[in-house]
């Protein structure tokens, strides 16, 4: 039985606890924009001019860069990974496990609430500006607009699996250090964070379309710019449950042997 | 003290640090393999980047690949000697700063040499191979003049970034914070001289060049060395790198000083 309304206080209790921390909001969005304009400049010095690249015109290459950058300040407005693992290192999250709800659910919910709050506050404000101002394009239709969120919707939920898989693993080992800079670099390289995947050498390509990340930034950000249309779009977001799907199952075992493990090892 | 002791202690201070580390082996290993593996991410993102393009504002691969090692190798003497600085607000906030004061030797150097991360090796492994792969590449001709220059350019680097650094902690004296401002500014400000400059808009780069100088840490060095333009920007204005590193660090270092002496603890 999925209880919503307990979770549901999980959120709302984030999203309040958000508004305390206005400064981390500032400051994220600061290092957001920084970002932005590095990668801006980026592409506008690779296209150098040029009208199109890779079938791609100038103008959606950098839409593409921008609704990158507004989805990576959503996916990082969330509880960051060191603070789970340092909850498992001194023990503090044998606390969350004595009481009557689902841990990763739990983290999930309070991620909702942290996130819209960045959104409201921060993110969609400063991004309509950029919108209005530049020469950006935008969906076609209404229809476009629903999908793009539907698929940067899951694509979230793939991160946030993948990524607490990840995080829970110091369960397992002392010092993850090395294997969590591995997956970050996969992250913003396999899902097209800051390079399309049509401008992989062929042989990337293939492998990053048959792996999860893609379904993070590379199929939302391609169904905004139009490059993925159609029926095109359907087939894309079929790939996003799978691997949704995959994910979830993927945290379900990670996580039960990860609490499996605390109990062995005893209060 | 004389500066002769203070290198002593200094040597005496940090081997302590590196033996208690290397006593997590593991830890240490799984570390460099981390800094090693991140670095050639962001080598293979710019090989892929330019797969298609083969330029990046006049740069090629290898050439930016070199202005990405220049950075990382001053960047990791700066780990060593600076990096800890980013979190004086937590010794500030814990109370724990006042020991620094109470000992007979200067307190920014005490500071200093409080902590020794041994993980920057892993920064060394990492930029000293793509010297070497770039120069075989690049067919570059490594004079006596051209690696003195190279080595001096990296003790400027070192200051600039340490300089930033100690700026940054020198703001947990009147805010009590500072590791925040590190992940705010300097860390995006690091990843954008990772590529040449003259792609940014001209405020930017007129930024980065004379109000936080990190155009001296690499970009301007290395179009020196690779004899590359500067558009917007004197020709060979990299041989200042030293010099602009010296003035910044020692503006930094005054701040920081002009901090401690407001510096109350906070008392318990």
């Amino acid at each position: 039985m999925f209880r919503f309304r307990l979770y549901w206080t999980f959120t709302k209790k984030a999203f309040l606890r958000s508004a305390v921390y206005r400064f981390d909001v500032w400051s994220r969005l600061g290092s957001n924009l920084i970002f932005l304009l590095m990668w801006g400049s980026i592409w506008t010095a690779l296209y150098a001019g040029r009208e199109e690249a890779g079938g791609v015109s100038f103008e959606s290459m950098l839409t593409y860069i921008v609704v990158s950058q507004f989805l990576t300040g959503v996916n990082g407005a969330g509880t960051p990974l060191w603070e789970i693992q340092e909850k498992v290192r001194t023990g503090d999250i044998s606390l969350e496990l004595m009481r009557p709800f689902d841990v990763p659910l739990r983290y999930l919910f309070a991620d909702f609430g942290s996130v819209a709050f960045y959104i409201l506050t921060a993110l969609l404000p400063l991004y309509t500006v950029m919108f209005i101002f530049m020469d950006l394009t935008l969906p076609s239709g209404w229809e476009n607009w629903v999908l793009f969120i539907i698929s940067a919707f899951i694509g979230f939920l793939i991160r946030y699996c993948i990524e607490m898989s990840f995080g829970l693993l110091s369960f397992f080992l002392v010092e993850t250090g090395g294997i969590v800079d591995v997956f970050y670099f996969a992250m913003s390289l396999l899902s097209g964070s800051v390079i399309p995947l049509w401008f992989f050498p062929g042989w990337l390509e293939t492998m990053a379309l048959y792996l999860p990340f893609q379904g993070i930034y590379y199929i939302p950000n391609a169904i905004f710019i139009g490059k993925i249309s159609g029926s095109e779009i359907l087939l894309s977001l079929g790939v996003q449950l799978f691997w949704a799907a995959a994910s979830y199952l993927l945290l379900r075992f990670v996580w039960n042997r990860a609490s499996q493990k605390v109990v062995v090892q005893g209060g | 003290m004389s500066v002769v002791k203070y290198f002593d202690l200094y040597f005496k201070l940090i081997s302590a640090g590196v033996r208690a580390q290397l006593q997590y082996r593991f830890a240490f290993v799984m570390r460099i393999v981390g800094l090693i593996t991140s670095y050639t991410g962001t080598a293979l993102t710019m090989w892929i980047m330019l797969y298609q393009f083969q330029e990046l504002g006049s740069w090629t691969f290898y050439e930016m690949l070199f202005l990405f090692a220049v950075a990382v190798l001053s960047w990791g003497f700066c780990i060593i000697l600076f990096f800890h600085f980013r979190g004086l607000d937590t010794y500030i906030l814990n109370g724990t700063f006042d020991r620094f004061l109470v000992r007979p030797i200067n307190p920014f150097f005490h500071f200093m040499a409080m902590k020794f991360d041994v993980a920057s090796f892993g920064q060394f492994i990492f930029s000293i191979g793509i010297f070497i792969l770039v120069s075989f590449r690049l067919q570059l001709d490594w004079t006596v003049g051209k690696s003195l220059f190279l080595l001096l350019s990296v003790v400027g680097g070192i200051l600039i970034q340490g300089g930033l650094l100690v700026m940054i902690s020198a703001l947990a004296f009147w805010t009590t914070k500072s590791e925040q401002f590190y992940w705010v500014a300097m860390f995006p400000a690091r990843n954008l001289t990772n590529y040449p400059l003259v792609i940014y808009p001209k405020a930017v780069q007129w930024f980065t060049a004379f109000v936080i100088p990190f155009g001296f840490v690499n970009y301007f060095p290395a179009a020196v060395l690779l004899e590359k333009e500067t558009p917007f920007f004197p020709e060979n204005i990299g041989y200042y790198s030293p010099l602009v590193g010296i003035v910044f660090f020692s503006i930094a270092y005054s701040i920081w000083m002009l901090g401690l002496k407001r510096y109350k603890s906070t008392g318990s």
